[in-house]
């Protein structure tokens, strides 16, 4: 599983406050900071508050690419401020997100056609997010449908089965675990698959032990990448390690500082 | 391996009439991948999408048969791109060209004593390939019946001209040669003599986009038993050409999902056996080559062997008493397992330490020393057995015995049960030059 940064993100106080006063420090340093412990995208997302999602979007994604090399996963519910970021990001992002709902998917898809960008696609549709793993799926796989016939590869495409706050919706888990198992089954080359990890944890005690372990679970099940917190060493450590476990990639003895210097 | 609810939805008609008992095609698309319904239920299907539907159920790559009796050679049948995700499954026939200008019975004389002996088994080369090269029919016809008169290896009859093959397949087709080949002008009387005899049919066309063009019109005339060569002669796009289609077949296009096959055009051997090695690695099925010495073929068989071997399986080295260098009574004794990473790793640092020594290599299925030990497979009352067996007493004129740091702890059994003094070398081969010098050296 690889790591899209989620601290870039105006719902935290610090970023905020970069987006109000116009001063980079705060985006940048968490920039830095989370590529080099591992992120392998950088999540940028101006926050609920923000009044000016186009430009804000803009002014993010130009600092954060000012002193990071990864690629950004554009994170809102305004496509036009996505469409605004897609254009001046200097490699192709993920945009992040779109439900199995029309006109949505055809404005994303043809974003994503057009900007050779990947697609967060949540297995949700209007009628909110289903319980049962077979209707996440049937909604996974009008994404896939979806994707295919605007021309976005599988390889682009990455389901999210959504993850609900396990105190709450404890029994979501397992829903969530068998729908990631069973979209790698829908196509050939399958789709890929992500969540919104620190979700899982909402509200709840032992927060990180809470997110290594669902991710650890989800790695098993097939789980490609994940919105998380780069900076949680012991996550890192643990997604290392289950990678080595699934033999996805070659042990060695120094098999988390190789996860973490990678990218 | 089935499709997947994409690639069924993609055939469906996407009427969404539910008559299928599903409120929608892709609903259905999924049912049907995951086998909780039947293609049956959707009346509106076309033949094209049921056929394609059908044969997903069919390997990947289809099997060839070639030749009869003790040289009958499968091809075809691969599920790999590489050899460590499980592991390639048919060796690819070699085939040696013969023209028929040539001296065909002392050719094929000289084919069937082309053997070899490696660790304890015997190879041939498979397939005498007869090149019509002198246009003439009747003088094909009769080189390929000397071929079948003075060998049984597996045949391939190379001649685009399909009244040249009639009559050579009027004397060859009993031992199932591989007819080579189909072209875009000849495939139709190519396919009708295939069909007849019931023999493999080459398809040759020129370059991919032109050989699936060709394939599918040899499929469409009604022949299936197919080898594919994609016609180029130059290495690189030879390579890049048999890469296509390997990759294609395990993507379950049809077109491509026969075995492949190459044709070396290097003059000097030792180019020729690089090329003909280049294609063997990258999924050639059949190559056809000049290549007719010993010195130039051991090397490809012995390099078909190792990439055809499984490499879940440790390969083991044959057990028993290897000698290291010019061996006298005096030479030291080392023991170590039949695994072939251990023992080669310990039959270099042998000779490294430039003392001329014995090694017992201890049948223990080919497993290392630490997992033989822990397994029983490596121990004391063995390696006394193989001291006796071996008859060690009478070609040393001592009863020394060095055996692995790693498994000191057998010293004692070992001493008891053989008589002979243990000595306890390095935990690492890498330490035996030194060990070596200190205990043996003058």
């Amino acid at each position: 599983m690889l790591v899209i940064g989620e601290r870039i993100n105006g719902m935290f106080k610090d970023i905020a406050n970069a987006i109000k006063t116009g001063d980079p420090t705060a985006v940048q340093e968490w920039a830095k900071k989370q590529e080099a412990n591992g992120a392998a995208w950088l999540d940028i997302n101006c926050g609920p508050a923000s009044d000016d999602p186009v430009s804000h979007m803009k002014w993010l994604v130009e600092v954060t690419q000012e002193v990071a090399k990864a690629p950004l996963a554009l994170d809102s519910t305004n496509y036009d401020a996505i469409e605004a970021g897609l254009e001046i990001c200097k490699q192709p992002a993920l945009i992040n997100s779109v439900p199995a709902e029309w006109p949505k998917m055809e404005r994303v898809f043809e974003m994503a056609a057009k900007y050779e960008a990947g697609v967060v696609g949540l297995a949700m549709n209007e009628q909110g997010i289903p319980k049962d793993a077979d209707s996440r799926v049937a909604l996974a796989m009008e994404l896939c449908a979806a994707a295919d016939s605007y021309g976005v590869p599988m390889e682009d495409l990455y389901i999210d089965p959504l993850v609900l706050p396990c105190n709450v919706g404890q029994d979501h888990g397992p829903e969530a675990l068998e729908t990631i198992r069973q979209v790698k089954t829908l196509a050939d080359p399958p789709p890929r698959t992500t969540v919104g990890l620190s979700n899982i944890s909402q509200g709840t005690k032992k927060r990180e032990l809470i997110n290594r372990t669902f991710a650890v679970m989800g790695i098993a099940m097939g789980l490609d990448t994940a919105v998380a917190d780069a900076d949680d060493d012991e996550l890192m450590e643990a997604i290392a390690c289950a990678r080595i476990i699934m033999n996805l990639d070659i042990y060695c003895d120094s098999f988390v500082e190789v996860y973490k210097d990678r990218w | 391996m089935g499709l997947t609810g994409l690639q069924i939805f993609k055939l469906l008609p996407k009427t969404n009439c539910a008559e299928c008992d599903f409120p929608t095609c892709m609903a259905f698309a999924m049912a049907l991948a995951q086998g909780k319904t039947s293609l049956d239920m959707c009346p509106y299907v076309s033949d094209e999408a049921k056929e394609q539907l059908e044969s997903a159920a069919a390997p990947p790559i289809k099997k060839v048969t070639l030749g009869t009796g003790d040289f009958t050679r499968s091809i075809g049948d691969e599920t790999e791109i590489f050899r460590h995700d499980k592991r390639f499954f048919n060796e690819t026939i070699l085939a040696i060209e013969v023209k028929d200008t040539d001296d065909v019975e002392a050719k094929c004389e000289k084919f069937n004593n082309l053997k070899f002996e490696r660790i304890g088994m015997e190879f041939v080369i498979d397939a005498v390939a007869v090149v019509n090269d002198s246009g003439d029919a009747d003088k094909f016809k009769s080189a390929v019946e000397t071929a079948v008169n003075k060998t049984e290896r597996c045949l391939v009859l190379m001649t685009e001209d399909a009244d040249a093959m009639a009559k050579a397949l009027e004397v060859a087709a009993d031992r199932k040669p591989l007819i080579y080949a189909a072209t875009n002008d000849n495939y139709e009387k190519m396919v009708e003599l295939a069909k007849e005899k019931g023999c493999p049919l080459a398809v040759k066309g020129n370059g991919l986009m032109d050989t699936a063009e060709l394939v599918d019109k040899v499929v469409a005339a009604g022949h299936k038993d197919l080898v594919i060569d994609p016609g180029s002669r130059e290495m690189s796009q030879t390579l890049a050409d048999l890469t296509q289609i390997r990759r294609a077949a395990l993507r379950r296009v049809r077109t491509f999902g026969y075995p492949s096959m190459a044709v070396t055009t290097k003059e000097d051997p030792m180019e020729e056996n690089a090329e003909a090695t280049v294609y063997m690695s990258n999924y050639a099925q059949l190559i056809v080559m000049k290549l007719d010495e010993k010195a130039a073929l051991l090397p490809l068989v012995s390099w078909r062997l190792n990439l055809y071997t499984d490499p879940q399986k440790p390969i083991a080295v044959e057990s028993g008493l290897y000698e290291v260098g010019e061996v006298n009574p005096d030479s030291p004794v080392y023991v170590t397992t039949n695994f072939s990473l251990t023992y080669f790793i310990v039959e270099g640092e042998v000779e490294a330490s430039k003392i001329p020594a014995y090694i017992i290599s201890v049948d223990t299925d080919g497993i290392s020393v630490l997992t033989a030990w822990a397994d029983n497979k490596f121990s004391g009352d063995i390696i006394a057995k193989y001291i006796k067996d071996l008859g060690l007493e009478e070609k040393v004129n001592h009863k020394k015995i060095v055996i692995p740091g790693g498994v000191a702890v057998i010293s004692g059994k070992l001493q008891d049960e053989s008589g002979w003094e243990v000595m306890v070398g390095p935990r690492e081969a890498s330490g035996i030059p030194k060990f070596a010098r200190e205990n043996f050296g003058k």
